[in-house]
């Protein structure tokens, strides 16, 4: 119920941020996508139906004000949190570094895929045009991922959860 | 007694103090009384100058805070007449097109950065719906795709799963405005025999049951006779600036179908 509380206010600032930024920022692949690094850092710490279902919730959220397909945030970001719970179980610890390099490559699937699908379903343009924005964006949401899991963590200490992989 | 009764009463004329020893004692303590009173003025001074520092101090500290309320009211005052304008030129806007309206303001943008949305600051609440157009003073802004109580959001033209039915304003040569997953808007299935160059106006023609017709849509920046196919690659530079919009017009009812018209998927 705690990290139910705890990452639903996240996604909402996270949200608040992601929705209002884009209107001062001066280019648009600056925009880090926070949410992924939520998905990432429930991956990463908290294991479960719970947190499975609260990355879905998260990818949902995001479509409401993101795009037009609803639900495409919503699968991407449940399998960014699965990928993230294999490599968590799979490695003998995991840090900040294994934490950003996760937060990198979802945010490069999540919007490679969701150009791509744009682009199966009859629009124009090509993707190899989007890949500079995408790394772009990618690498700013990777280069604040220590400080969200940071800000997390103490937050999570603060409120009794353990930061520490746990089966939710 | 005797003496100073004596010094009395032969000093009672009109030029009593003019004796020597007056004289002496009015010059000896002269420079003392120079300096004192000097001293005293100077004293005096300092406390004035002192006190009028202070006086100043906080007469400028109030003055400073004036300012800065004085700077922020003309902010202010500058926003709320830009915002005016603004208004004031889409109610002109709402009037020319002779359409009912409902002015909204931009509160948001896209989630992601993916995709081209803006969320406005009004609703269902405010009569909008899912489907209405969005324009602005400088043409077409977008459509609503999802609407609550009171926030909706707009697809804009820009974005890659956006189309609109358009033409070119001087020849009439016709074709889908979209947007590109890259960037960029671009004109499709214009045939390669249509007469369009770079600088003509393109607007909507009203056959997509969505945008009154005639809206401006942007400029044709580009078009591209090279590539094999049977239509030309034509780029278009959108009329509105979609990073600086704060105010936009939606409108509330579908426009009358232009004579003959046929509805279009959009």
């Amino acid at each position: 119920m705690r990290l139910l509380l705890l990452f639903g206010i996240a996604l909402l600032i996270c949200l608040a941020i992601q929705t209002t930024a884009p209107l001062w920022l001066p280019v648009r692949a600056l925009l880090p996508n926070l949410v992924v690094i939520l998905a990432v850092d429930l991956g990463l710490r908290h294991h479960g139906v719970l947190p499975a279902a609260m990355a879905f919730a998260m990818g949902y959220a995001v479509d409401v004000f993101s795009g037009t397909h609803i639900g495409l945030n919503a699968l991407f970001m449940t399998l960014v949190y699965l990928l993230t719970y294999e490599v968590s179980s799979r490695l003998m610890m995991t840090n900040a570094i294994v934490g950003a390099v996760a937060v990198f490559l979802g945010a490069m699937v999540t919007g490679a895929s969701q150009a791509g699908i744009g682009l199966a379903t009859g629009a124009s343009g090509e993707l190899q045009a989007m890949i500079p924005a995408l790394v772009v964006q990618a690498a700013v949401s990777a280069a604040l991922a220590p400080a969200v899991f940071s800000i997390l963590a103490r937050l999570k200490n603060a409120i009794g959860l353990r930061a520490k992989a746990e089966r939710e | 007694m005797i003496v100073s009764l004596h010094m009395l009463s032969t000093r009672l004329g009109p030029n009593a103090v003019e004796s020597w020893s007056t004289a002496i004692l009015f010059e000896a303590l002269r420079p003392f009384q120079s300096s004192v009173t000097r001293l005293g003025e100077g004293g005096i001074g300092l406390i004035h100058d002192y006190l009028d520092l202070v006086n100043v101090q906080r007469e400028n500290q109030k003055l400073r805070l004036e300012l800065a309320r004085v700077t922020t009211e003309k902010t202010h005052l500058a926003e709320l007449e830009a915002e005016n304008h603004r208004l004031a030129e889409l109610l002109e806007l709402r009037q020319a097109l002779n359409l009912p309206a409902v002015a909204a303001n931009v509160i948001g943008a896209d989630a992601t950065g993916l995709s081209r949305t803006l969320i406005l600051g009004q609703g269902t609440d405010s009569g909008i719906k899912p489907g209405m157009a969005v324009v602005s003073v400088q043409g077409v802004v977008g459509k609503i795709i999802a609407a609550s109580a009171h926030a909706s959001r707009v697809l804009l033209i820009d974005d890659h799963n956006s189309a609109l039915d358009a033409f070119d304003q001087r020849s009439r040569a016709r074709g889908i405005v979209a947007g590109v997953v890259d960037g960029g808007l671009i004109m499709k299935y214009v045939g390669r025999t249509d007469d369009v160059k770079a600088g003509d106006s393109v607007i909507t023609s009203g056959l997509d049951g969505t945008f009154p017709r005639g809206l401006l849509i942007g400029s044709v920046k580009e078009v591209g006779r090279d590539a094999p196919g049977l239509f030309l690659n034509v780029s278009i530079k959108p009329a509105v600036d979609f990073r600086r919009l704060e105010q936009v017009l939606v409108i509330t009812q579908p426009p009358p179908q232009p004579p003959g018209g046929r509805k279009t998927q959009s």
